[in-house]
């Protein structure tokens, strides 16, 4: 190997680790990609960085682990059950129920923030529409403060949830040692019923999404308010409606990786937590063009490779600096982003 | 002969501007003993700093940049580091010794500002944004992850030397500065930019030495304050220059009026000092009570909205209209905040002012944004002449 790679030789790398963290990578970028969606529709259609994004996020975990309380996951029932020998519901509808109610009420979140904040907006400079999603999203972090619980312990845990078994697979690829023998190494590559979960409900999810939005009448409207909104509303387009659709879309995508996050990963949720993903969702979304949606949904990939690329080669810390490194080295290179169009504006 | 002949009203006013500096800095250091209301004073200054430099970048040459704490980190950690390694006997006099260090602030961001500008200002528009973002991050991670710098533990800037005298020299210089770039041909090219690049380029404006030299003066400045916060504070700590620092700089610019130094300046101030109200005032609101009030600025929101876009009778009418457009909603607001209170239908969860500080801002925010979209002073500036009409109108409706 070290003849291979004689820059990274010092480095000792795991490469039977490798397969696994790029199975890392596709999962947490597939949810990043999930977020980076609602960032990437909204702005294709309104132009505005919706930064209170993040916050329907963090508001559709909560919303998905405090249902779950009430479904009877909550901590002191699961402890009583096990206490008293008995078995918890592990019933895979109870999760279709979460996520649909998830959903939902991120959607009402999104079309109440789109209501209230940005469409007295509209004709406003577009700083100023930025300075009040700002806004918005400071409100729902420091309201949630004061009304939502911080660090509320995770309802689903590896004990409770029917998905916490795991497949694996090992494979031994045969290698060629620079002697001339032929050694082998075992790779396992084990993934987690909950994380393939995740992956199917990901992959599922966009595939309603493009159906939606190519083969809908409300999704072609959407094309055509992104592609030139007062001509749209000219050509007898409810632009409100569609706005609003939009949101609704956007924050039931971010409310359904939310839900998943809360559940199948079990993390930790305070208030403040939906602004690192959001970020990092967004820049997935200039990475691939903004306002192009399978540029959302590969910059959110390439965003989770990276991360976890960067965090095998052994600079964990670094991990949340690569994402704007590549970003910044992308946009430099091809200002529009990897599946946008770079027009030059005309006068 | 008058004075102002002799030395000039250059030289006038900043010996005035020194002076006074120096006294205000004298009368409040003896009159405020806290030390507590000294670093609020200290943090406004700097503050005031940091936003009037954005405000150079963002409102007068258009450039959309978000990553303002990155060069305001970097002031800060190259004046704590060069102080503890150069001036360990400090062999200056002291406020010498700190304007040094300022300008060391200044100078590394100015370099850390050319190196972002240069390549990135070729973007535009959000694409800029992200970017400008993106910097201010990496140095942030850098900088968290450099053993010698103290990492997350945050850096001690023992010879430090605190100074009010000279953060406000720095907000006037700061101010004065973009003030008289405006109407030098440097600044009508930066206002160019602004309106219209390519007609600005078509007028012979170098569009990428003029977006550089703008972003590059507005860095300088937040070095220089990064200097005055490592040396005021005396500790500085990765974590105090997160992107949420940027978005406070960039709410200060907007909320004032994009563009507006005046409104720089008075927002700067009033965003400052609102979470910093919590602390000094002290007050208790129920859970029912704070839900009732929050309900009622949305009300009140839309009723002020509705009045000025609806309402177009004569000015005393409209007076009054807005005024029963803050009153009513508030008057029932509270009223119903008082029934839920004693029925205790909401829970009996008490908040303190201190909780409420930054929910408070983040309502101001709003609320001004959609009352007032241009911002509190739009494009307008304070000027003299404006006071001297005020006066006038007021002595010509007398006469009349």
């Amino acid at each position: 190997m070290e003849a291979v790679f004689p820059l990274v030789a010092g480095l000792n790398l795991d490469f039977n680790a490798l397969p696994q963290q790029l199975i890392n990578g596709i999962i947490v970028g597939s949810i990043y990609a999930l977020i980076a969606l609602g960032y990437t529709m909204v702005y294709g259609v309104l132009r505005l960085i919706n930064f209170a994004h993040g916050e329907v996020f963090m508001l559709g975990a909560y919303t998905a682990l405090l249902t779950s309380y009430t479904m009877g996951y909550s901590p002191e029932a699961v402890k009583k059950i096990f206490q008293d020998g008995g078995e918890v519901s592990s019933n895979p509808l109870n999760l279709v129920i979460l996520i649909l109610i998830s959903m939902a009420v991120c959607a009402v979140i999104g079309a109440l923030i789109e209501f209230f904040a940005y469409r007295p907006m509209r004709g406003e400079s577009r700083t100023a529409a930025l300075i009040t999603a700002i806004g918005v999203s400071l409100f729902l972090q420091y309201a949630g403060q004061l009304f939502l619980p911080a660090n509320p312990p995770p309802s689903i845990s590896d004990k409770v949830n029917p998905y916490s078994g795991s497949f694996s697979h090992v494979f031994k690829p045969a290698q060629i040692a620079e002697d001339g023998n032929v050694i082998s190494t075992a790779m396992e590559v084990s993934i987690t019923h909950g994380r393939l979960t995740m992956l199917v409900t990901v992959i599922v999810l966009m595939s309603l999404l493009t159906y939606l939005v190519m083969y809908t009448k409300a999704g072609r409207a959407m094309r055509a308010a992104s592609h030139d909104f007062d001509s749209a509303s000219l050509m007898g387009i409810n632009v409100n409606r569609v706005v609003t659709f939009t949101f609704m879309l956007g924050s039931a995508l971010a409310g359904a990786g939310a839900m998943m996050l809360a559940t199948f990963e079990g993390t930790a949720l305070q208030p403040f937590f939906g602004v690192l993903p959001g970020v990092k969702a967004f820049v997935a979304a200039v990475l691939g063009g903004i306002g192009n949606i399978p540029g959302a949904v590969l910059g959110g990939i390439v965003m989770g490779l990276a991360e976890t690329f960067v965090t095998w080669l052994g600079f964990s810390q670094y991990k949340d600096a690569v994402a704007f490194v590549i970003l910044i080295i992308v946009l430099l290179l091809k200002p529009g982003g990897l599946l946008g169009s770079s027009k030059v504006e005309k006068v | 002969m008058s004075l102002s002949k002799i030395l000039g009203t250059r030289v006038i006013s900043i010996i005035v501007a020194v002076a006074a500096c120096v006294i205000l800095d004298m009368a409040l250091s003896s009159v405020i003993k806290d030390a507590y209301y000294i670093r609020l004073v200290m943090l406004a200054g700097i503050y005031v700093t940091l936003s009037v430099s954005l405000n150079l970048i963002n409102g007068i040459t258009g450039q959309f940049s978000i990553g303002h704490a990155g060069f305001y980190m970097v002031g800060a950690y190259a004046a704590g580091l060069s102080s503890n390694a150069f001036f360990d006997k400090q062999p200056l006099a002291m406020p010498a010794y700190l304007i040094v260090s300022i300008l060391i602030g200044a100078g590394a961001a100015a370099v850390a500002g050319l190196i972002v500008g240069l390549p990135s200002l070729r973007l535009k528009g959000d694409y800029l944004a992200v970017v400008t973002l993106g910097f201010g991050e990496i140095i942030r991670i850098v900088t968290l992850n450099q053993e010698a710098w103290g990492g997350s533990y945050g850096y001690n800037v023992t010879n430090k030397y605190q100074s009010i005298a000279l953060v406000f020299l720095l907000a006037i210089v700061c101010i004065a500065v973009c003030r008289n770039l405006l109407k030098s041909v440097h600044g009508l090219s930066f206002l160019a930019i602004r309106e219209d690049e390519v007609a600005a380029q078509a007028m012979g404006v170098n569009l990428t030495r003029t977006k550089v030299t703008a972003f590059v003066v507005g860095a300088a400045f937040a070095g220089a304050a990064g200097a005055l916060f490592a040396h005021d504070s005396g500790f500085i700590n990765p974590d105090l220059f997160k992107m949420e620092v940027s978005f406070l700089i960039l709410t200060m610019v907007v909320l004032g009026g994009t563009g507006s130094i005046t409104g720089s300046v008075f927002a700067a101030m009033t965003l400052f000092i609102i979470p910093e109200m919590g602390r000094i005032i002290k007050f208790e609101v129920s859970q029912g009570m704070l839900v009732a009030l929050l309900l009622a600025v949305g009300a009140m929101v839309w009723a002020i909205r509705r009045t000025t876009n609806h309402f177009h009778g004569a000015k005393p009418q409209k007076s009054l209209r807005y005024l029963l457009s803050v009153l009513v909603p508030i008057g029932v607001g509270f009223g119903v905040g008082k029934v839920i209170e004693t029925y205790t239908i909401l829970g009996d969860k008490i908040y303190k002012a201190n909780d409420l500080r930054f929910v408070i801002l983040a309502l101001v925010l709003l609320v001004v944004m959609l009352i007032r979209p241009s911002g509190l002073f739009g494009h307008h500036e304070f000027s003299w002449d404006w006071v001297k009409s005020l006066f006038n109108r007021r002595a010509v409706k007398v006469e009349a």
